[in-house]
């Protein structure tokens, strides 16, 4: 009898939790604001970093977490799953979810051109043109948005696949210092000072390969909310908003750097003062290339060219018309 | 018996695959999240062939890691085994190689053997030899006295005596952990090419991990079941063989 | 005749002996004390028995000779005997092999005769071909035995080695025993009073620690063969062994 009521118990414990948590995965409003980053938090999180340390998201009545992300996090998945309200994602990621019918939105382009670039040695090759990567060894994530950058490049030039030899790359560099790969990706503004810096403390000349420079517009790290939060709380994506792109204001201000070093560096202590500087200072061209572009414009042209792109590719079977998922200010 | 273990892997998979679209229905998720059931099918429609050839491929070199970890660890074990210096020296280094997470090693691996079959086959045989070696080392320091007594006291033992000895006395024991191992085999080697190779299912995991493609992911699954099984059914069977014969003789 | 240490003479010191002077021994798992300050000779050729009651230790009596066990206080002194065997019943070939094929690996050539003798005299012809498993447990305690016989050795241990044997066929192997090593030591362990009785020439009756001394002698019969004891000297024999033990 005794044990029956104990089943009896957690049987309707277990109801309950089937019936409480749902509605909180499906939008009931949270106490707190989650905001779901791409990577972790360096050098290309700083305006998030100054707007919530600098205390923006509190001037704007916001109590918001800034979850650093990864691999394995996925920000369009934890806004549907309702474990997060705002995150960043790169174009190819919510072109993807919106092909698969996720209900996203995207609310701000931080990064104006992508710091996706292509690490080399010019004392042993010259890259000075696509043309040039012939016969080359280029180290692609094959899945990744480099692969389709370069597909991209490949295709823009009319190079057959043939003619280059590519190099599924993973986390480490090794296969690129030990020269069997001549190309490899990298996030310019992040890893381009410290893998950089490795190369000439050995000796070795360094250049990068710019998609950018070649005409390929692709999107990298914009922020995204849900349909429904930007339907049902547009108070709070104004708010969440506004003081993010303050945030990357102040974080972009050479008058501010100082500040901003000190703030990115309590945030990854693992990264020397004087490599952030580095990173920071690389990073504003990528953010604001231009005093006439505002921070956070959403560059519509380049989104079409990333769908496009995946289009061509057969990342996406269908076009998602990605300009609808684009809340231009 | 092979039916049934394929029958039964069918049985968890459907209930896994069922419980994923209930709870995708129930919360309304999108495609994105969660695939349709139509989208799974029409990703096994198209991949379930070259994802067939990708498992197999990592099928042969989980193969190849588990024999190789299998003789790693036997000889570990047969010098880890002895009582002197060196012994206690080799086992202590097979202990803390183990300890270090493989993501952490995988990069020494690959700068002295490359990013292909034999940092594959290394890193597997690396994660599925440990088990192994415990039960062998179990095995081989484990006397049998009522058959060494004569050989030792008669002076007719040899360095390789004890160990048949002891291995034959525990065939059992030696095809079961055998077996056993065989899964963590298969997953060392998807871990393997997650991390380091070009080919195999464990890289089309990754990519389509890269791609946020859960249905390709579920249909590299199922496959791996089915592969996982008939591996586990040979060894089982070769295992029984073996044991049948003994009980004879 | 039962005594308490068997006497000897200075000339006796020259001749083959086993000399067990002071022997203290202590189980180490179960802190139980087994010998305490136990002297005892085995003097001369001839099949001996160690008789008595189980757990008293008889099994570490024969180890300590045999060289088995050495964490024991006291001297063993083995004059003439280099080569001391033990052997128990509990002893299995490895089953890899047939019965032939184990006996001729562990066996010299020289002793291939005598080989052959030993299996047919023990009955295991019939069963030559078959592995270790699919025998008796009789027949395993005679296959484990002949291997034995055919090692060189001037003192062999027999711990039960015949506890499975049936009665004809044990004294058949025992007679042979006798004439075949008249001058090697036997120390022949069994819980068998009516078999050491009739068999064996000193029947070395090992008792509780706390009776001293620790070990006694009784004088058996000593059949080999030839005339056989009456009932009366038998149960005399016996009544001697049990009131020693």
């Amino acid at each position: 009898m005794k044990i029956y009521q104990i089943v009896k118990r957690l049987l309707i414990m277990i109801l309950v939790w089937l019936v409480l948590v749902p509605s909180g995965f499906c939008g009931e409003p949270l106490t707190e604001i989650n905001y779901r980053l791409k990577w972790l938090l360096n050098t290309s999180a700083a305006g998030d970093i100054y707007a919530d340390r600098g205390g923006y998201f509190v001037e704007n009545g916001l109590r918001v977490v800034v979850k650093s992300g990864g691999p394995e996090r996925d920000p369009i998945k934890e806004l549907e799953l309702g474990r997060a309200h705002f995150g960043v994602a790169s174009a190819d990621q919510v072109i993807r979810a919106l092909s698969k019918g996720a209900k996203v939105k995207v609310i701000a382009q931080l990064f104006q051109i992508n710091p996706l670039q292509w690490i080399y040695r010019p004392d042993e090759i010259t890259v000075s043109t696509p043309d040039d990567l012939k016969n080359k060894t280029i180290g692609i994530t094959f899945g990744g948005i480099d692969e389709n950058i370069m597909k991209a490049i490949l295709a823009k030039s009319r190079i057959n696949e043939s003619q280059v030899h590519l190099y599924s790359v993973r986390y480490d560099f090794t296969p690129f210092y030990q020269g069997r790969v001549d190309l490899w990706p990298i996030y310019r503004n992040a890893q381009g000072p410290i893998i950089g810096a490795r190369m000439e403390k050995a000796g070795e000349t360094v250049g990068y390969f710019n998609p950018d420079a070649h005409g390929i517009h692709s999107v990298a790290n914009s922020v995204i909310t849900s349909d429904e939060i930007l339907r049902d709380q547009p108070e709070l994506v104004e708010n969440f908003l506004s003081a993010l792109l303050k945030g990357w204001e102040m974080a972009m201000d050479p008058d501010n750097a100082e500040k901003t070093i000190a703030m990115i560096h309590d945030a990854d202590r693992d990264t020397p003062l004087a490599v952030i500087a580095e990173q920071l200072s690389l990073t504003r061209g990528f953010i604001q290339p231009n005093p006439d572009i505002p921070i956070g414009r959403i560059d519509v042209e380049a989104w079409k060219q990333t769908e496009q792109m995946m289009l061509d590719q057969g990342m996406i079977d269908i076009p998602v018309h990605i300009e609808k998922a684009l809340e231009v200010r | 018996m092979l039916h049934r273990r394929i029958y039964q892997f069918f049985i968890i998979y459907c209930l896994g695959l069922s419980g994923l679209f209930a709870f995708k229905y129930t919360l309304g998720l999108s495609d994105y999240v969660i695939p349709s059931p139509t989208d799974v099918w029409s990703t096994a429609q198209e991949y379930l062939f070259p994802f067939s050839m990708d498992v197999l491929d990592t099928l042969g070199v989980a193969v190849v890691g588990h024999m190789i970890s299998i003789c790693l660890a036997a000889v570990v074990a047969v010098i880890g085994g002895k009582a002197n210096w060196i012994g206690s020296f080799i086992k202590m280094a097979a202990y803390n190689i183990q300890a270090y997470p493989i993501v952490a090693v995988a990069p020494i691996i690959f700068i002295l053997f490359g990013d292909g079959l034999t940092s594959r086959l290394l890193i597997t045989a690396m994660i599925c030899y440990f088990p192994l070696l415990l039960s062998f080392i179990g095995i081989v320091s484990q006397p049998v006295p009522d058959i060494e007594h004569f050989y030792d006291v008669t002076g007719q033992t040899t360095w390789w005596l004890p160990l048949k000895v002891r291995m034959f006395e525990n065939t059992g024991k030696l095809i079961t952990v055998i077996s056993g191992s065989a899964t963590v085999a298969m997953v060392g080697t998807i871990i393997a090419e997650f991390i380091a190779a070009d080919a195999g299912i464990g890289y089309r995991i990754r990519i389509a991990l890269y791609q946020s493609d859960l249905s390709k992911i579920l249909v590299a699954l199922f496959l791996i079941g089915i592969c996982t099984s008939l591996y586990l059914f040979a060894l089982e069977f070769m295992g029984k063989k073996i044991q049948q014969r003994m009980d004879v003789q | 005749m039962v005594t308490d240490l068997k006497p000897y003479s200075e000339a006796d010191n020259y001749k083959m002996h086993i000399d067990l002077k002071g022997i203290s021994f202590r189980h180490e798992k179960t802190d139980t004390l087994v010998f305490q300050n136990t002297d005892y000779r085995i003097q001369g050729p001839g099949f001996n028995a160690i008789f008595g009651p189980s757990g008293v230790g008889k099994t570490t009596l024969a180890r300590i000779i045999a060289g088995e066990t050495r964490n024991f206080n006291g001297l063993v002194d083995k004059m003439g005997t280099t080569r001391i065997l033990y052997t128990y019943n509990m002893e299995r070939l490895p089953n890899w092999s047939s019965l032939g094929e184990h006996f001729s690996a562990v066996s010299g050539a020289s002793k291939k005769a005598y080989l052959e003798e030993i299996i047919d005299i023990f009955g295991l012809g019939s069963v030559i071909n078959a592995r270790f498993s699919q025998l008796s447990l009789g027949q395993q305690n005679r296959a484990n035995l002949t291997r034995y016989l055919v090692q060189d050795f001037d003192v062999l241990i027999m711990d039960e080695s015949l506890a499975n044997v049936d009665e004809a066929t044990k004294q058949r192997i025992i007679l042979k025993i006798k004439q075949a090593f008249p001058e090697k030591i036997f120390l022949y362990i069994s819980h068998n009073v009516v078999e050491v009785a009739r068999f064996c020439k000193d029947i070395i009756v090992v008792r509780r620690p706390n009776r001293q001394p620790q070990v006694k002698t009784v004088s058996g019969f000593d059949f080999s063969g030839k005339e056989e004891p009456d009932q009366q000297t038998l149960e005399h024999i016996m009544l001697e062994i049990m009131n020693a033990s």
